[in-house]
């Protein structure tokens, strides 16, 4: 297909940047929560289904910690999108294999491996908190494919770098 | 930079202008300055062929070793 007629840079274009409404909301969401379990406890946690009778101290600590965890990896991801945002706009000027984009794509690999590192402690703290009569479980913990992507990140960021540095040479070519 | 581009010199000796040279070695104007003020990081060879064959000289006439006082 023709480069022009590729669909996927103005739809990668449109996700990223929905995406990063997305991660602003949710964050504000879990704020917004967090907030509201430390000002009105009783309230909350009523209406999340967990009577006052249920509360045990260190289940609620660590739903707090969790949920302020998550508000932590909003910026990450943040940045994340914001980085591929760029990268996409150079694709479409027609000049992507630029030093910045190097840079941005070893920042992101950076940024997955703190969120691999973030998603393993939440997932230990569900299951520290977990018991078997409150069962707690997260979308999270040690991920094969998580530390792949990290991994894949690096590689892809050095690639490009040495990529950059002969295209630099090649542009100076007579 | 220690290789130095002598084109600027053979131009002369042959009467020729660089627009001239252009049109015959069928490399842009914009290029052959860049290789003329040293600006170039490197030179094919397919374009050492083109232009010796337009000026009728040895690639030896065209760059020069200049040692760097400093190195």
């Amino acid at each position: 297909m023709p480069r022009n007629q590729s669909a996927a840079l103005p739809i990668a274009y449109i996700a990223l940047r929905l995406l990063i409404v997305i991660n602003w909301l949710g964050g504000a969401a879990i704020f917004a929560l967090l907030m509201a379990t430390i000002i009105a406890p009783e309230w909350t946690f009523t209406a999340l289904g967990i009577p006052p009778a249920d509360w045990i101290r260190s289940v609620i600590a660590g739903l707090q910690l969790v949920a302020a965890l998550g508000i932590v990896a909003v910026p990450l991801n943040y940045m994340i999108l914001k980085r591929m945002l760029a990268m996409v706009v150079t694709v479409r000027k027609g000049d992507p294999f630029v030093a910045a984009n190097a840079y941005r794509l070893q920042a992101i690999a950076w940024l997955l491996l703190a969120l691999q590192i973030l998603s393993m402690i939440i997932g230990a703290i569900g299951k520290a908190i977990s018991t078997v009569a409150h069962p707690v479980h997260f979308d999270a913990g040690f991920s094969v494919n998580g530390w792949l992507a990290v991994l894949m990140a690096f590689i892809l960021a050095r690639v490009f770098a040495e990529g950059t540095l002969m295209r630099e040479d090649l542009e100076g070519t007579i | 930079m220690a290789v130095i581009v002598k084109l600027d010199d053979l131009l002369h000796d042959r009467r020729m202008t660089l627009t001239e040279l252009a049109e015959r070695v069928d490399i842009t104007l914009a290029n052959l300055s860049i290789l003329k003020t040293g600006k170039a990081r490197a030179i094919r060879f397919s374009t050492l062929e083109a232009i010796c064959g337009a000026l009728d000289c040895q690639p030896g006439e065209l760059l020069e070793f200049a040692p760097d006082p400093a190195d």
